[in-house]
């Protein structure tokens, strides 16, 4: 008998959710942290997609959010015009660095020494979070407004991501270009994975992985429908995608095979990502929800339970919930 | 025909009356120092509750200052150059928003307001 997949929503922003990042694996289980444009981003226990706290203090839609890896930290990228660092176990705000313009992406070195922001005013900023006050070191170039920026090559480079349709690897120490990539369109998304030296980027309908030292292509995966996010799976067996037609898809990472599609999500799906251990993964969408969905569907892990048919029936089946049929 | 996936219960939403970050929960009273440090390294029990009697003579005395605060005529001090005046009504519990009648601004009188804590550098009032 097949399981369909029962994904979980998790409710509580009350506009499009437009980024969201997981932490590492921390004693006290992983994080989840979801940008919205209600300015109020919220960080969730990563694998039920219980609220734990929203940080509260942006003035404007907050366009990125990151965690540090042991999720003691935040930052957040907003609209009025500041980066945002946050104590993620208090839930205060502890720093705010003022930009020129909207800021769209906040990324934190391994140690969460230094804070990468990048945004509408075009230039990529390293911030020396042991030393606020002083100037950031400003990285210059791009000719539009960049969407996404990330340490790379264990902190020692930077990839970004800007709507002047390239792509560039710049050397951290030099703030020099040092490699560029150019499309004939925009790209919606990018994500770094550190393990292989890969980095994902989607535009169009295309989900595109590449060498993250040489950006030299490795392959390229066509989805059915425009593509916003795509996320690859710690042991690289399997990509997910989501974008304009509201669909999560599921790819196998070495055949390119369609594995799985998912409807659910009532607007176009923003952000999709892979949590630490590949046991799940998160959408945010248009629709102001995050949606966590397993990996292998049935599989008894955080709130989902493995119920074998024949144990229906028995008197313990109140303790599990099964959930209503939504004709989506 | 396939079943779907049960689940134990749906995620928790957020707590409409708090910001979170449940000061109770392992994680907060294992990571979080407390912004007046606490001598709890030291094992001096009776140093310990002495401190925890001050501690606690502070919160109440804070919340007396704001109970004594209540409907009486404030001036706040606010950032961009903003000096106010209103009638102080109370405090939500994360002290986020000042909630106040009678609220006296350049364009009028704003009947009732909230005034975000966090844009306050200070308030005066008459006891």
């Amino acid at each position: 008998m097949a399981m369909r997949q029962t994904p979980l929503t998790c409710s509580g922003h009350t506009r499009p959710v437009v980024d969201l990042a997981f932490s590492g694996v921390t004693p006290y289980g992983y994080f989840l942290i979801s940008a919205c444009k209600d300015g109020k981003p919220m960080l969730r226990q990563g694998d039920t997609g219980d609220w734990v706290g929203t940080f509260l203090g942006h003035k404007g839609a907050v366009w990125g959010a990151t965690l540090n890896t042991d999720a003691t930290k935040a930052a957040t990228a907003a609209a009025d015009f500041t980066a945002k660092v946050w104590d993620a176990v208090s839930g205060d705000e502890v720093l705010s660095l003022a930009h020129k313009h909207i800021v769209k992406s906040v990324n934190f070195t391994q140690d969460s020494n230094c804070l990468l922001t990048g945004g509408n005013d075009k230039l990529l900023r390293i911030y020396d979070l042991s030393n606020p006050e002083a100037a950031p070191q400003e990285i210059s170039g791009h000719t539009a407004a960049i969407k996404k920026a990330l340490w790379c090559n264990n902190d020692t480079q930077i990839l970004s991501a800007a709507d002047d349709k390239t792509i560039r690897l710049w050397d951290r120490d030099s703030l020099q270009e040092v490699r560029t990539l150019t499309f004939d369109l925009s790209v919606s998304s990018m994500e770094y994975v550190a393990d292989g030296e890969i980095v994902v980027i989607t535009y169009g309908k295309t989900i595109a992985f590449y060498n993250a030292l040489s950006l030299e292509l490795i392959k390229t995966v066509e989805a059915p429908a425009p593509i916003n996010s795509a996320s690859l799976h710690p042991d690289k067996d399997f990509l997910v995608a989501g974008g304009e037609d509201f669909k999560l898809y599921k790819f196998d990472y070495s055949t390119k095979e369609e594995l799985e599609s998912y409807k659910g999500h009532f607007g176009p799906v923003h952000c999709v990502r892979f949590s630490p251990d590949g046991e799940l993964y998160a959408s945010g969408s248009e629709d102001g929800t995050l949606r966590l969905w397993q990996t292998a569907v049935g599989k008894t892990y955080g709130l989902w339970k493995c119920v074998l048919p024949e144990d229906l029936g028995v008197e313990n089946t109140d303790q599990v919930y099964t959930p209503p049929e939504i004709k989506a | 025909m396939s079943i779907p996936v049960s689940v134990l219960r749906l995620p928790r939403g957020p707590d409409p009356n708090s910001r979170g970050f449940d000061p109770q929960s392992p994680r907060f009273i294992a990571l979080c120092t407390t912004s007046i440090p606490t001598s709890a390294a030291s094992h001096d029990t009776e140093q310990l509750q002495e401190e925890q009697r001050v501690r606690s003579m502070l919160r109440e005395n804070f919340l007396r200052c704001l109970l004594s605060v209540n409907n009486k005529k404030v001036h706040f001090h606010m950032l961009e150059k903003v000096n106010v005046e209103a009638t102080f009504g109370s405090s939500d519990i994360d002290v986020l928003n000042f909630q106040v009648s009678d609220l006296h601004t350049p364009i009028g009188v704003q009947k009732e307001a909230l005034i975000r804590s966090r844009d306050v550098i200070s308030f005066t009032f008459d006891l």
